[in-house]
């Protein structure tokens, strides 16, 4: 019996090592083209599907075409578990050489040994990061390096239904609502919206829980002056109550006065059909709206209904994650490519977002598109989140699941602001 | 010895990727171990954390309530489902596949069923009420948001979805029931009724014991019907222990401390299927 194992083993070991020798070849093999014809082969992995999809394979194909040393291969990932494989693959030595980060999720990138910096490899290539909009690129540089390659930034906005509003009287002659910039104007607005049109109009689509409430009360508690609800050091919850309970009472009141359906299974079908006269999510709804036949819709950034212009917002960056063998060439073809595509950001705008370069914003071709110069500005006054390693748990464990409470009308927002820090504390001590 | 070499590639591809991760996940339960890398030894600190820890328990709550709201209706609408099969009647081939077809749904797409049956305004329910006026037309009942009514869906959901495997199982044993014992009570004059109680019951008894372990380990296992109907929601009051464990897992970056969950869930059920063997046992002398 004991043979019979030790041959076991033998043949365990032989098959793991035959596994390992196959995916050793087979990229070394990969290597070893690009090295002979001279041409740069490099991985990248995203997590665009749809039209933000579509208009990245329109950059790689013209940019294939423009770089004849290069050639960028896209491995489309699902969203959902991009991060998790990003993760995984790179821990393992199987990982890309670009890739794609959010914004807020970065730090967790750098903390786990992801993602690379890049200042050296910038300066080798001669990126000029005076060419991106400063908002956007200090977001990205964490304790004075850079680590990512802003292409974008979407932001929290506000859509209308021209139609509807010009039934109820609140179209001005410029196309654009009669809306006073104000906690009571904005109020009003929607009464006046309720009064006016039929009951079978929504006066506000939105929806009753989670990401685009969230991203609401985010902004509302940053328009009055809430600086993200961690400390500085990253280390300690620190939520201004007062700010964080007047945005969620703000906000219960407006789906406790029925200017919300109330749990609407799809808000955006319910813009769409034309049964909401105002709605907001982020920008990369532009590009479906335009595609929607019949639907006369304008675009601008939210209200100012509190003391300063805010409004939540992410950014998609080009990352350079960790390789086994840091090859400088394909590093700098790499990050070569990232300034490409933010040069071309009048592309990568088709479906909503804001380029991150003002010099795609001055381009005609973007000037062209309708919409996106409504809301352009709105680049200048986005307020990301801290660089905390947690901010995505922060939000997913602990704060959508007492603001999903209050939306409610079970929660108190007092009570919902009170319980949901320890909660938090929870996460930034694990 | 022969058997063996018949054996070895299932049982090289079982150690592989069932016994070696069993062992490699008790080595990662006295770690601090993220997705990418091993960080450090804490010996017993992530299941001393554990019972600290009252989301894990209000969760284990919840997957036990979910086996308490289950296996037992389960059980009671498969006999009456399979009762109905086994009449003799022109339906029976109809009565047969119906039950049945459910089952072969996947769970994604039975649990996206299971939200088109009860969101609201557009929802089957909702809209069946409306229309026979049991429901005002201008209210509308949240069957996803609140929780008791949540529960009432994911279980008449996954009811639906899967009582035609067990179904399945009590039709063939209701056949396997011999002819000659109805008959003879019959002749007794025994009424249908007598009938169920006394004869077709008894003789299911083997087999709804067989029935009840299965349907708790499953039932206990449960996940993705809840994660696509509720998220686990409102407020976590939904959130089965798997879920849990894959959020601290897999959203939390804690493999260490998710894999000391996993050793309690696995302890758990352990101790519910030795109870339930002896339970068994007993009764078989």
């Amino acid at each position: 019996m004991k043979k019979r194992l030790g041959f076991m083993l033998t043949l365990v070991l032989a098959f793991s090592m035959l596994l390992s020798a196959c995916s050793g070849g087979g990229s070394s093999n990969s290597e070893g083209g690009s090295a002979d014809s001279g041409k740069i082969t490099l991985s990248y992995w995203t997590l665009f599907t749809g039209g933000d999809g579509e208009n990245m394979d329109a950059l790689i194909a013209e940019f294939n075409k423009t770089h004849p040393n290069i050639e960028i291969k896209n491995t489309k990932l699902e969203w959902a578990e991009y991060y998790t494989k990003l993760i995984t693959a790179v821990g393992n030595g199987n990982g890309p050489d670009i890739g794609i980060s959010h914004t807020s999720r970065l730090p967790d990138l750098i903390e786990q040994g992801v993602v690379t910096e890049l200042d050296s490899v910038a300066d080798a290539a001669g990126i000029e990061w005076s060419t991106y909009n400063q908002n956007l690129l200090n977001a990205t540089v964490v304790d004075g390096k850079h680590y990512a390659i802003p292409i974008d930034t979407h932001p929290f906005i506000m859509y209308y239904n021209k139609k509807l509003l010009q039934d109820a009287g609140l179209l001005g002659e410029d196309g654009k609502p009669v809306l006073e910039q104000s906690a009571e104007g904005f109020v009003t607005f929607l009464s006046t919206l309720k009064e006016k049109l039929p009951a079978n109009i929504t006066p506000f689509a939105f929806e009753s829980k989670d990401h685009d409430p969230f991203r609401l009360w985010w902004s509302l508690y940053t328009q009055l002056g809430g600086n993200d609800i961690i400390s500085d050091d990253l280390s300690k919850v620190q939520l201004d109550e007062a700010k964080a309970t007047q945005a969620a009472q703000y906000m219960q009141d407006l789906y406790s006065n029925g200017f919300i359906k109330k749990n609407d299974p799809d808000f955006y079908k319910t813009f769409q059909s034309g049964a909401g006269a105002i709605m907001m999510t982020g920008v990369w709804a532009t590009g479906t709206w335009e595609s929607t036949n019949g639907l006369e819709f304008g675009a601008m950034p939210i209200p100012k209904i509190f003391d300063q212009e805010a409004a939540w917002g992410d950014s998609h960056t080009i990352i350079l994650p960790v390789t086994k063998d840091e090859d400088a060439a394909k590093r700098e073809a790499a990050i070569t490519f990232a300034d490409w595509i933010a040069d071309n950001g009048q592309i990568w705008a088709k479906a909503g977002h804001i380029p991150s370069k003002p010099s795609a914003i001055e381009k005609q071709e973007f000037k062209d598109m309708d919409y996106r110069s409504d809301y352009v500005s709105v680049a200048d006054t986005v307020k990301f989140s801290k660089p905390s390693t947690k901010n995505w748990q922060i939000r997913d464990l602990a704060v959508m699941k007492y603001l999903n409470e209050v939306w409610a009308g079970k929660m108190q927002p007092a009570d919902a602001v009170a319980n949901m820090q320890p909660e938090i504390q929870k996460v930034l001590d694990q | 010895m022969q058997a063996l070499i018949f054996l070895l590639p299932f049982l090289f591809i079982y150690v592989l990727f069932t016994i070696w991760p069993m062992i490699k996940g008790v080595e990662m339960s006295f770690y601090k171990w993220t997705l990418i890398r091993k960080i450090e030894y804490v010996g017993l600190q992530n299941y001393a954390n554990m019972l600290q820890d009252s989301a894990f328990w209000s969760s284990v709550w919840h997957s036990f309530l979910f086996v308490v709201l289950t296996t037992p209706t389960m059980i009671v609408l498969a006999i009456i489902l399979a009762l109905v099969a086994n009449r003799k009647s022109r339906l029976q081939k109809f009565y047969r596949s119906v039950f049945f077809l459910p089952s072969v749904l996947s769970v994604a797409v039975a649990s996206y069923l299971g939200l088109f049956i009860f969101q609201p305004y557009t929802g089957l329910l909702n809209s069946l009420l409306h229309l026979i006026g049991l429901l005002p037309g201008n209210e509308e009942i949240f069957w996803l948001s609140e929780t008791s009514l949540a529960w009432i869906a994911i279980t008449l959901l996954t009811l639906w979805w899967t009582v035609g495997f067990n179904f399945i199982l009590y039709l063939s044993a209701m056949q396997d029931i011999p002819e000659d014992i109805y008959e003879a009570a019959r002749l007794d004059g025994a009424s249908d009724s007598q009938i169920f109680w006394q004869i077709t019951l008894p003789m299911l008894g083997g087999i709804t014991r067989t029935i009840t372990m299965l349907q708790i380990i499953a039932s206990f296992k449960v996940f993705v019907q809840i994660y696509i109907m509720t998220g686990g929601g409102p407020l976590d009051s939904t959130r089965p222990v798997i879920q849990y464990i894959w959020q601290i897992g897999f959203r939390q970056n804690d493999l260490g401390y998710a894999a000391a969950l996993s050793y309690m869930l696995f302890a758990i059920l352990l101790v519910l299927s030795a109870f339930q063997y002896w339970l068994n046992n007993r009764k078989g002398e």
